[in-house]
């Protein structure tokens, strides 16, 4: 179309260097280098061999092409030329080539290996795939999230390492019913992981196997058996928080929220957390959080940034004693303590917080009474209960001691003995 | 058109149809509008965009093939690649395609391309290759769905596949793994250049599409053949 087109100053100085050979190539006047294939071709084609095997090809050159003779052949295995003392001429047509003792494949597509012209152009070629057969994969293990599912991972045997495309398939069937599946979505959780998403049945076993596929033969596991009630996890408990509780300089409170299957499966659930100080690597666990969603972490240090996980076992899943499997830890959450009050004579400058009694004689019995609960394990619902109670006390108090300094005192002394056991 | 990693396309028929099924975009109303402009920068702009994806996709794909395919000078005969749409044309050829022959043969060509690489998914390819291959076709189908907007934009028809010109890959089974290599090698290399190629007929384009508004119209009325 003349319409629009740029002149040719123009055209010329757009027109970029690279392209200008390719598109003055004419498509029907194209040499086409060799004609490969049909002049000569290669035995054995694409053969499978055992590690440390023999090898004897053949490169055969086709006698219709004028001048078609075997003199000055050469062989290139991976792109590198083949010492010629490996190759002899069998005819006037045939080159062989004897290869000993061959290492595992370079590439799982096998080795590339070339019967060159004279002149270097490629005449034919062939795949060679030298490996090893699979072993037996093992270490075979399966979670189901809140039992709709089935996730299972598996180590493969020798490490994996064949030099051969392995094929590994996770089959699975019900105990006395028979039928074979496969699983089919493979690389859920890792390279050796397969996802089966549904129609999985309750209430009767499972027998899980993998099997370990290649060119050289076949590998099958130990079969597992397991019922999909006992390997049950949930994901972990979503919307963690941390927060201060209030003033005090050395605790956090973590909330967070049941996972919602627990509702829809009936099941309890049992928490764990972890927390670490923030330029640390070793997490304290905080065990036997037992269905609360809620928990007090004391004895930390002041001014400093903690990190808390939290994670979750089903269990009691349809009336079973059993424990299911710990799921994921949650998010990382974090949250720093208040920095320590500078020790001054009789309440120092802090503000007081919350109502937080600050004046001398009550600071110490805070401290005997966090003493104590320091050392107890503290998520028990009883310790929690009972500090609120002696807070709100001490708030009342402290708004009383104002206007009757005698009475406080008396009370005071009694708020004290009562936590202590 | 989900393309699952791992799925297996056929070595003998293709299933390209769905290709063929990419619905027209209605012509863009041709009072007031910005015109093809737009949509054709961004069609340059995307083959741009796939060269760049193909370069470390090829790279990745030919390391797998290992040496010599990835050597940089590697040219083995081109065989069984006469169904392979070339990007190679006379330069004269070139520079006097109407606007609708230019879109037609690249709206093909990456037809063809995209069919050829779907089969390129092969079983033994490692899990994350297929991820790439499936994650490029994707990229190749916008960008025909780019090119059939432009046609659109245009005024010109879609090509419809002739019966019994459907692209079919191999010649066959016997196929031995080797010249399977060699074909994967050029379809990479014939990719590379038509992503080449295309960045030069849509800048042309875009130059084209330049000109003030009543020089369109004219433009658009001169269209008919």
């Amino acid at each position: 179309m003349p319409a629009g087109r740029p002149g040719p100053a123009a055209q010329s100085a757009r027109r970029p260097p690279p392209l200008l050979p390719l598109l003055l190539l004419c498509v029907l006047g194209a040499p086409r280098a060799g004609s490969g294939a049909d002049t000569a071709v290669i035995s054995p084609q694409d053969p499978t061999l055992l590690i440390g095997s023999s090898l004897q090809a053949t490169c055969s050159v086709r006698g219709d092409t004028p001048g078609a003779t075997a003199e000055g052949l050469y062989w290139t295995l991976n792109g590198r030329r083949l010492p010629p003392e490996l190759s002899r001429m069998l005819n006037a047509s045939t080159m062989a080539l004897a290869l000993a003792n061959l290492n595992g494949s370079r590439q799982q597509s096998g080795d590339n290996l070339v019967c060159h012209a004279r002149d270097g152009s490629i005449l034919a070629g062939s795949c060679l795939y030298v490996g090893l057969p699979p072993e037996k994969p093992f270490n075979i293990s399966c979670w189901s999230k809140n039992m709709k599912d089935l996730t299972c991972r598996w180590t493969p045997g020798a490490h994996g390492e064949t030099f051969l495309h392995t094929n590994y398939s996770l089959k699975y069937k019900l105990r006395w019913y028979g039928q074979d599946n496969t699983c089919e979505e493979y690389h859920a959780v890792g390279p050796h992981s397969c996802h089966i998403p549904k129609d999985l049945a309750l209430f009767t076993p499972y027998e899980i196997w993998v099997e370990a596929t290649n060119r050289l033969g076949s590998a099958r596991s130990d079969v597992l058996t397991l019922d999909i009630l006992d390997v049950v996890t949930t994901d972990p408990p979503p919307d963690v928080h941390v927060s201060r509780v209030g003033g005090l300089e050395d605790q956090l409170s973590v909330r967070w929220v049941s996972p919602p299957a627990l509702k829809d499966f009936l099941f309890q659930a049992k928490y764990q957390i972890r927390y670490r100080v923030e330029d640390s690597v070793d997490w304290k666990v905080v065990d036997d959080v037992s269905n609360q969603t809620s928990c007090r972490l004391a004895g930390l240090k002041p001014g400093t940034v903690y990190f808390v996980q939290v994670r979750c076992n089903p269990f009691g899943i349809y009336g079973s004693k059993k424990a299911g499997i710990w799921s994921e830890w949650s998010h990382p959450t974090a949250a720093s303590t208040p920095r320590s009050e500078r020790p001054g004579p009789g309440g120092g400058a802090c503000e007081p917080r919350g109502g937080e009694p600050s004046s001398g004689p009550v600071r110490r019995e805070l401290k005997q009474f966090l003493g104590w609960l320091k050392k107890h394990a503290y998520c028990s619902n009883l310790s929690f209960r009972l500090y609120d109670q002696w807070r709100a006390w001490m708030q009342k108090s402290h708004k009383t001691r104002n206007q009757d300094e005698g009475i406080l005192s008396s009370g005071r002394r009694g708020a004290a003995r009562g936590p202590a056991r | 058109m989900d393309l699952r990693a791992g799925d297996s396309w056929g070595m003998l028929a293709c299933l390209c149809t769905v290709l063929w099924q990419v619905p027209a975009v209605p012509a863009l109303n041709r009072t007031g509008d910005p015109g093809p402009g737009p949509s054709i920068q961004k069609t340059y702009d995307l083959t741009r965009y796939l060269e760049h994806q193909l370069r470390s996709l090829a790279g990745t794909y030919l390391n797998y093939l290992g040496p010599p395919f990835n050597e940089p000078d590697f040219n083995p005969p081109r065989l069984g690649v006469e169904t392979l749409p070339k990007a190679t044309v006379n330069l004269e050829v070139w520079r006097s395609l109407n606007d609708k022959l230019r879109l037609t043969q690249n709206y093909e060509a990456y037809s063809h391309l995209l069919c050829y690489l779907r089969g390129l998914n092969r079983q033994a390819a490692t899990a994350e290759l297929r991820r790439s291959l499936a994650h490029f076709c994707t990229s190749l189908q916008g960008l025909l769905g780019s090119i059939a907007g432009v046609m659109a934009a245009l005024g010109y028809p879609l090509p419809q596949p002739l019966p019994g010109t459907e692209p079919t890959w191999a010649p066959g089974p016997a196929h031995s793994d080797f010249l399977q290599k060699m074909d994967d090698f050029w379809l990479l290399k014939e990719l590379q250049t038509w992503l080449w190629r295309s960045a030069k007929d849509f800048n042309r384009l875009k130059k084209k599409m330049q000109p003030p508004a009543t020089a369109v119209t004219l433009h658009l009325e001169a269209r008919g053949f």
